[in-house]
């Protein structure tokens, strides 16, 4: 775990970040930080889990192998940030999890947002990118099997991914600048990125469409030739 | 001579998520003001603004300012009635005051990734992880390398008589090749990394920056002074609903703010300090 070595030391905080660590940071938020306390939550959530994940990915012996593929597939989510309109980033996040499993597809979903946000603009909404990001990987890599059987389950779950993404940057969003969650404006923003909304999700849809197979093969056959 | 960007990349950090977060979490508004004019300092003294940008961040800022009175009607002081829905002078003022403080935090977060380059990044978080670091350094390595090898391809397709810039077909040829080229070299140089013995020991980190004096010294001061305003940030006493108001009397609050004043000028202070020491030199000689 980031940065301590001793094995008891990681132990403990392993079990103390999100049972003592996030309750004490959500206690003293609330207490300290009066109206602003939701978003100073959902921030420390967000932040405390990117972490905890991460560490948890830092721990586990990865092979170099999969170390390397992963950064590859991180470098493609980048450059694909830069096709104007339709962004692949969620298609071969979700990808790289189904084939090299959901650690890698945590890192590289996290990893792109952090990266990618030094083109696109840092601000306090990369940890929540991060946190989206990854977890998309994350939950592909955890049903890879149902996802790699099914094609209709896959272009499901793009579109899905596509909406739920959206939606939660923009709680994000409400959050920061209302006083607590108004519903309201939480209505009046979904409206407001519908664009964007069904952008991600076509978009999704369409990379997925077109990618998945051919991805999907030459994933398989270096995970065979080489036993990724 | 050390300006503010040339400290320890790990106390920029620091610094910079103190301050931003202070400004995020915070909305009493003298804090919000404080806060937004050291940030639009400290814009200023490094490079300044593009004026393209600046007129976009205005606009969403009137734009932010505005909207917030359409949606919350509470309040006392009813400005107009629009659409049998009050607008309230107090909804109003708290979206400028929320504005100030997306703005601050923007402008916050616009300096921050100004001063710390990649490079930097990669020290942090190579401190923290050296697993994440190694991944974040082949990632950026391979977003280069990607793209020169695509041109390579698309050179080789062109000679061939088998791309068109206008054909999707020909762009997905080269994208599919590109992909199986950079998977096969990804195992090479994970074999190569393995042959020289990645993973044997403790993975060892080169790094430029070294912690001197005026890192501690500048280290100390910002956590110090996050402190003093944390401790102090119960005490400030502002509400924006029914009747805005703002009051700063019991004496912790003074001192929230003054700590917070002074966290926000550290940047700015630092410079001074330099400038002004390259200014006796230079007299001297």
């Amino acid at each position: 775990m980031l940065m301590i070595r001793n094995r008891m030391l990681q132990n403990v905080l392993r079990w103390a970040i999100p049972f003592v660590l996030l309750p004490a940071l959500v206690i003293a938020g609330a207490v300290i930080f009066g109206e602003r306390r939701h978003l100073f939550i959902s921030f420390a959530a967000a932040a405390l889990s990117v972490l905890l994940f991460l560490a948890g990915i830092e721990r586990k012996k990865t092979g170099t192998r999969r170390l390397v593929l992963t950064a590859i597939m991180t470098a493609l989510c980048i450059a694909g940030r830069f096709i104007p309109l339709c962004k692949p980033v969620t298609a071969v996040i979700m990808l790289t999890a189904m084939y090299l499993g959901s650690e890698a597809g945590f890192l590289t979903g996290a990893m792109a947002a952090l990266l990618s946000n030094f083109y696109f603009g840092q601000g306090p909404w990369t940890a929540f990118q991060m946190l989206a990001w990854g977890l998309i990987g994350w939950i592909a890599g955890a049903m890879a099997e149902p996802l790699k059987r099914s094609r209709a389950l896959l272009l499901c779950t793009g579109l899905l991914a596509g909406v739920l993404y959206s939606m939660i940057m923009d709680v994000w969003t409400v959050l920061w600048y209302g006083e607590g969650f108004d519903l309201q404006l939480y209505l009046a923003k979904i409206l407001a990125s519908l664009p964007h909304l069904v952008l991600y999700a076509v978009s999704n849809f369409l990379f997925l469409f077109w990618l998945a197979k051919p991805f999907g093969e030459k994933l398989e056959r270096i995970r065979i030739k080489y036993g990724v | 001579m050390r300006g503010f960007s040339d400290h320890n990349p790990a106390v920029l950090t620091v610094y910079f998520f103190a301050v931003s977060g202070i400004a995020m979490f915070c909305m009493h508004p003298a804090v919000t003001l404080i806060s937004l004019a050291g940030a639009l300092l400290l814009c200023l003294l490094h490079g300044g603004f593009a004026l393209k940008s600046s007129l976009f961040t205005l606009g969403l800022f009137v734009l932010l300012a505005l909207l917030n009175p359409l949606f919350s009607h509470s309040g006392v002081t009813v400005l107009f009635v629009l659409n049998h829905n009050p607008v309230t002078l107090e909804a109003l003022i708290y979206g400028v005051f929320a504005s100030c403080s997306m703005l601050a935090v923007l402008c916050w977060f616009r300096s921050f990734s100004r001063l710390m380059t990649r490079d930097k990044l990669l020290y942090v978080c190579g401190r923290l992880s050296p697993k994440l670091a190694l991944v974040l350094s082949m990632a950026m390595r391979y977003v280069a390398l990607l793209g020169t090898q695509a041109k390579k391809i698309t050179q080789a397709q062109k000679a061939l008589g088998l791309y068109r810039e206008d054909r999707l077909r020909d762009h997905l040829r080269v994208f599919s090749i590109l992909l199986t080229w950079a998977l096969e070299n990804g195992i090479i140089t994970a074999d190569s990394m393995a042959a020289r013995g990645y993973g044997i020991g403790k993975r060892t980190q080169f790094a430029i920056f070294r912690f001197r004096r005026g890192d501690v010294l500048l280290l100390s001061l910002s956590l110090l002074c996050t402190a003093l305003t944390l401790a102090g940030l119960g005490a400030l006493d502002h509400s924006f609903y029914p009747r805005f108001t703002v009051s700063v009397h019991s004496p912790a609050a003074v001192c929230s703010l003054i700590s917070y004043g002074i966290l926000v000028l550290l940047p700015v202070m630092t410079e001074a300090k330099e400038a002004i020491r390259w200014h006796c030199f230079l007299s001297k000689m």
